[in-house]
C-alpha cells in the first residue's frame, strides 16, 4: 500500500459550511478516523472538527440517540439527524436550507411552535381521560420535531425565510405543525368543537397548498401523507360541504 | 455596551421547559401570574423526552397503594436521605399531577377492566406495589405533552436559545435574600435580557454532561440548576449521590456512553470479567449499579481495564444454555428495548447474540442530590427546625431539586417527580409573587454590573478555548469525581478546578453578539466547574459508600447507622459543608428488609453453584415464569432499582 493510500484510509475529507453574519463560509475538514473500517456520524465529525480546527463551532445536539430531534442539519442539500447520519468522503455539513441561519449549523427553530400559539389543547381538563387512543394517534406523537419535513414543503415555502426579528411565527404551516392539529383530531379526548378547530387552523395554515403536493417525507418514517394531510384535507371539506 | 441589554417584567421566571419546567410554568400561568420560559435547548427536549417514558402514579394498580406505603419505599431505597416531607407530596400528588400531563395529550394505554391506565403487570424493583404505568413512544409522548402544556398558552412567553447567566437576589432588612431576577444571554437574538421577577423557577436539569461522553442523557445537564442557585446563595443537599449505570458502551463514539444493559438484564450466569478474562464480579444481576460500576472502575485503575477503559460483560454462560438459551435471549432484548438496540447497532453481531463479550463502561444517569428544597419546592437553608434561612423567591423541580430520593432512586420515578413538583413549583411561585409585600425598589445597578460582566467578556483576549478546556474537565471529573472516589482523587479534583477556574480570564472569545459560540461554552464550563466543586466538597464530607457514592478509601455506611444528608453552599472565601441529620426508618422495618435481602442473595449463591443440566432446568423455569407473566414483554427501565436487583440491599 502507497503511503497515500494508506493516509486516505485514515482520514476522511469532509466541507463543513460555517456561517456568521449572514455569510456562508466552507471549511474544509479532515476528520481523523479511530480505525480503518470506522464509519463516523456526522455528529461525530462536528464533535471532532470543535475539538480540533473550530473550536467555536456552533452546532445542536442533545441525546446522541435520535431521540431529542435537535441535531438535524444538511448532508448533501438533505436534511438529515446528524447524530445517526452516516458521513462519506466529501460530503458537505451545512444549516438547514429550510429556517433561517443563526450562526454556523444552528437554525431558528421557534417561528414554528409560534405558530400554533394558543392554538392547542385550549379546555382540555375537563374532558374523561381515561379512553384509550389509537394506533394511529400514537403514530403521530412518535414524531421527535426534528423539522426535516420541512424539505421540499411547498407550504412552508410560502413562507418568507428571513432573518427579521419581528417574524416571531411563521404565516404558513408545515408538515410538523400539521401533524401537531391532526393529532388533536385522532385524541379520543377532544371534544367534537376541538376537532373542529383543529381542522380550521389547519385550512388557516394553508392547507389547500397540499392538494397540488405529492407528499412529503418524514425524518423518522411517519406516513405523513396517509396519516396527516389526507386525513386533514377529507375533513376540512366535509367541514365545508356541511356549511354549504 | 457592545451588547444590548433589553428589560422585562414577569411574576414568574421558568427556567427550563422539559418535565419540571413545563408543568411549572403551565401551572402559575393558571394561577394567574404572568410567566416567561427560558431555555437553552429548543422546548421541550429534555431528558423527560428521551426517558423511557414509565411514571409512578400511586394507587394505579391496587387501592390499598396508600401514600405511607409509597413514602416509605423511597425513603427506604433512599437509604433514610430523603425529606419524609417531600416524599410524602409526592405520594399525596402523583395522581393528580399524572392526570395534567394527561390533559396536554399524554394517552396511556386504558385498562378494560379498570377503565384506568393500567401499570406494569410487576411491580419495579424497590417498588412494594404495582404502580409504574409505562406509555407509547417512552418519553417523547410527555416530550409531547410538555410542548402542548407551554406552547397552548398565549399567556406563557417563552423563548429558546437563552442562557441564564445568574440570579439576582437583593438583601432584605432581616438578613434574608429575595429574588430580584435574572440576566440572561439571549443567543438567538444577540441581547442581555434583564428579567425584573419575584420567582425563580429552577428546572433546568441535572449534571451529567460533566462526565461526557459517559453519560446517556441530554447535552444540556451542564450542572447550571446547581451552579446558578448555589452562587445566589442557595444550599444544595446529597450532591455526591450521582447514579451511574454500569453497562454503557464504549464505542463507536457515535454510542460512547449510552445504556447497553442493567444488572438484571446480565441474568442469572452474566459476570464481568478483566482485559486477561479473568471474573472481576459474578453474580452481576443481584449487585448494586455501585458495585458493578466500582468493579469495572477497580479493574481499570489495576492496569487490567479494557482497550476503551472498561471491562468485559459475559453473558455467554446464559446463551450456551441449552435449554434456557433461548429464553435468555428473549429476555434479553423485551426486556430492555432500547438499549439493546443500541447494541444490535454499536457491536458485532456475535456480541449482540452474546456469544462474544460486551466491552462495558459505567455512565452517569441522573443526579439524586440538588438545590435543598421543602415540599412546596421553596429553597431553604439552615438546621432543621430554625427559622428557614433559604432565598425568598427561589424555587426548585425536577432533576435541579434535591432531597426525593437521597442515595438511590426508584424506577419510574422521575417523570413524577418532574410535574409532581414542577407543578407545586408552579403554584408556590406564582402564589409568592402575587403575595410579596412592598417589593424592594428596583434596583437596577444589581443588573448593570452584571450585564457589564458579560460585556468584557464578548470579545475577550486570550490563547484559550473554553470547548476545549470544558473537554480536560470531563476528562478530570470522570478520573477523580466519577464512580469510584477516594480523598486523593476529591482533592485534586478541588486543586484542579481552582486551576482551571484561573485559565477563565486567558479563554478567547469572539466579538459576536449573534449565538456568540464561545461565549456560550464558557458560561456552561463556569456552571461545570461549580459544580464539580460542590460535588467535590460534598463527595470528601461523606467518608464512607452509599448508595451512588463510591469511596474506595473507606468502609461502608451502615444501614443502621444514623442517616445524614450532606449540604454545600458557597461562602465568600469558599464553599460551607455540613451534615444534615435525617429521621432513620423504624429498626423493625430495617431489619425485615434486610433479612428478605439475605435470602435473595442465598439462592443466587445456591443456583450458581448447581451442575449445569440441573441450572439450565431451573433457569428454564424461570425465565417461563417471567415471561408468561409479562406479555408481550418485560420491560425494565434504565435507572430502576428492579433493573439492578442488588440495588435493593444498599447500604
Amino acid at each position: 500500500m502507497t503511503k497515500k493510500e494508506t493516509r486516505d484510509r485514515q482520514y476522511l475529507n469532509v466541507t463543513i459550511v460555517t456561517h456568521s453574519e449572514g455569510k456562508d463560509m466552507p471549511v474544509n475538514f479532515k476528520y481523523k478516523k479511530r480505525h480503518d473500517r470506522e464509519k463516523p456520524m456526522a455528529l461525530d465529525v462536528l464533535l471532532q472538527a470543535q475539538e480540533t480546527k473550530l473550536p467555536d463551532l456552533a452546532f445542536r445536539y442533545g441525546c446522541r440517540a435520535r431521540n431529542c430531534g435537535v441535531c438535524t442539519i444538511d448532508i448533501n442539500g438533505l436534511p438529515r439527524i446528524a447524530c445517526r447520519s452516516v458521513v462519506r468522503e466529501n460530503d458537505k455539513l451545512k444549516a438547514m436550507s429550510t429556517l433561517p441561519v443563526i450562526t454556523d449549523l444552528v437554525v431558528r427553530r421557534d417561528q414554528i411552535s409560534r405558530q400554533l400559539r394558543g392554538k392547542i389543547y385550549r379546555n382540555s381538563g375537563g374532558n374523561d381521560l381515561n379512553v384509550d387512543a389509537s394506533e394511529d394517534y400514537h403514530e403521530l406523537t412518535s414524531c421527535i420535531e426534528c423539522y426535516a419535513c420541512l424539505h421540499n414543503c411547498p407550504m412552508h415555502q410560502k413562507n418568507s425565510i428571513d432573518q427579521s426579528e419581528s417574524n416571531e411565527s411563521y404565516e404558513y404551516g408545515n408538515p410538523f405543525s400539521l401533524l401537531k392539529l391532526q393529532t388533536i383530531v385522532m385524541d379520543p379526548v377532544s371534544s367534537n368543537s376541538q376537532k373542529n378547530d383543529a381542522i380550521t387552523q389547519a385550512v388557516n395554515l394553508g392547507l389547500d397548498t397540499c392538494l397540488n403536493c405529492p407528499g412529503c417525507k418524514c425524518g423518522i418514517g411517519i406516513d405523513l401523507k396517509g396519516k396527516v394531510v389526507d386525513p386533514l384535507i377529507t375533513a376540512s371539506k366535509k367541514i365545508a360541504d356541511e356549511q354549504f | 455596551m457592545r451588547i444590548s441589554l433589553v428589560w422585562k417584567q414577569y411574576d414568574v421566571l421558568v427556567v427550563g421547559s422539559g418535565g419540571a419546567g413545563s408543568n411549572a410554568a403551565e401551572t402559575a400561568s393558571e394561577m394567574g401570574a404572568s410567566v416567561l420560559v427560558v431555555t437553552k435547548d429548543p422546548l421541550s427536549a429534555s431528558d423527560t423526552k428521551i426517558s423511557e417514558g414509565i411514571a409512578t402514579v400511586r394507587a394505579s394498580g391496587s387501592e390499598d397503594d396508600t401514600e405511607d406505603t409509597l413514602s416509605e419505599n423511597l425513603l427506604l431505597a433512599g437509604g433514610d436521605l430523603p425529606d419524609a416531607n417531600i416524599t410524602s407530596a409526592f405520594a399525596r400528588d402523583s395522581q393528580m399531577a399524572y392526570d395534567k400531563v394527561r390533559a396536554n395529550g399524554l394517552r396511556p394505554k386504558i385498562s378494560a377492566i379498570t377503565k384506568n391506565p393500567d401499570p406494569l403487570p410487576l411491580p419495579m424493583g424497590g417498588h412494594t406495589k404495582r404502580r409504574s404505568i409505562g406509555h407509547k413512544n417512552s418519553g417523547v409522548a410527555f416530550g409531547h405533552a410538555n410542548w402542548n402544556s407551554i406552547v397552548k398558552d398565549t399567556k406563557i412567553d417563552y423563548k429558546e436559545d437563552c442562557w441564564l447567566v445568574d440570579i439576582i437576589t437583593g438583601n432584605n432588612k432581616d438578613d434574608t435574600k429575595s429574588i430580584v431576577g435574572a440576566l440572561i444571554y439571549d443567543a438567538q437574538r444577540g441581547e442581555l435580557l434583564a428579567v425584573v421577577c419575584a420567582s425563580i423557577v429552577v428546572a433546568s436539569g441535572g449534571l451529567s454532561t460533566i462526565y461526557f461522553p459517559k453519560t446517556d442523557t441530554m447535552r444540556g445537564n451542564t450542572g447550571d440548576s446547581y451552579a446558578i442557585a448555589a452562587r445566589a446563595g442557595a444550599e444544595l443537599v446529597d450532591m455526591e449521590q450521582i447514579q451511574f449505570l454500569p453497562f454503557c458502551l464504549t464505542s463507536p463514539p457515535a454510542f460512547e456512553g449510552l445504556l447497553g444493559g442493567e444488572p438484571v438484564t446480565a441474568s442469572y450466569l452474566g459476570v464481568l470479567r478483566d482485559k486477561n478474562k479473568k471474573v472481576i464480579l459474578d453474580g452481576v444481576y443481584l449487585r448494586t449499579r455501585a458495585e458493578c460500576s466500582a468493579a469495572i472502575m477497580k479493574a481499570v485503575e489495576d492496569g487490567r481495564g479494557t482497550k476503551n477503559g472498561g471491562a468485559y460483560l459475559d453473558m455467554t454462560a446464559n446463551k450456551k444454555a441449552p435449554k434456557s438459551g433461548v429464553y435468555f435471549m428473549n429476555f434479553l432484548k423485551g426486556s430492555l428495548p432500547s438499549a439493546y438496540n443500541n447494541v444490535r447497532q454499536a457491536m458485532s453481531k456475535s456480541e449482540a447474540q452474546c456469544e462474544d463479550l460486551w466491552e462495558v463502561r459505567p455512565s452517569a444517569h441522573y443526579m439524586m442530590g440538588g438545590i435543598r428544597v421543602d415540599e412546596n419546592c421553596r429553597s431553604i437553608g439552615g438546621s432543621e427546625g430554625l427559622k428557614n434561612n433559604g432565598i425568598l423567591g427561589l424555587f426548585a423541580a425536577g432533576q435541579a431539586m434535591g432531597g426525593l430520593f437521597g442515595a438511590n432512586r426508584l424506577g419510574s420515578t422521575s417523570l413524577t417527580e418532574g410535574a409532581v413538583f414542577g407543578q407545586r413549583a408552579g403554584k408556590n411561585a406564582a402564589h409568592h409573587a402575587r403575595n410579596i409585600s412592598g417589593m424592594n425598589p428596583l434596583n437596577k445597578k444589581l443588573f448593570m454590573e452584571k450585564a457589564k460582566k458579560v460585556n468584557s467578556l464578548i470579545g475577550q483576549k486570550g490563547h484559550l478555548h473554553a470547548s476545549r478546556i470544558k473537554l480536560s474537565v470531563q476528562k478530570k471529573c470522570w478520573e477523580n469525581l466519577g464512580p469510584i472516589r477516594d480523598e486523593v482523587r476529591l482533592n485534586k479534583t478541588k486543586l484542579f478546578i481552582s486551576k482551571t477556574r484561573k485559565k477563565l480570564k486567558n479563554v478567547k472569545i469572539s466579538n459576536s453578539t449573534k449565538w456568540n459560540q464561545g461565549l456560550i461554552e464558557y458560561l456552561e464550563l463556569e456552571n461545570m466547574i461549580d459544580t464539580a466543586e460542590l460535588m467535590a466538597i460534598a463527595a470528601l464530607e461523606r467518608n464512607g459508600s452509599l448508595g451512588g457514592h463510591v469511596r474506595a478509601d473507606c468502609p461502608n455506611i451502615s444501614l443502621f447507622s444514623k442517616p445524614y444528608s450532606t449540604i454545600v453552599r458557597f461562602v465568600n472565601n469558599g464553599v460551607n459543608v455540613a451534615r444534615l441529620p435525617r429521621q432513620q426508618t423504624e429498626f423493625k422495618k430495617l431489619i425485615k428488609f434486610k433479612f428478605e435481602e439475605q435470602k435473595k442473595f442465598l439462592g443466587a449463591k445456591i443456583l450458581r453453584l448447581m451442575p449445569m443440566i440441573l441450572k439450565d432446568r431451573v433457569l428454564e423455569k424461570r425465565y417461563k415464569k417471567i415471561m408468561n407473566i409479562q406479555k408481550p414483554s418485560i420491560t425494565v427501565q434504565p435507572g430502576s432499582v428492579e433493573a439492578a436487583f442488588g440495588d435493593r440491599k444498599i447500604l
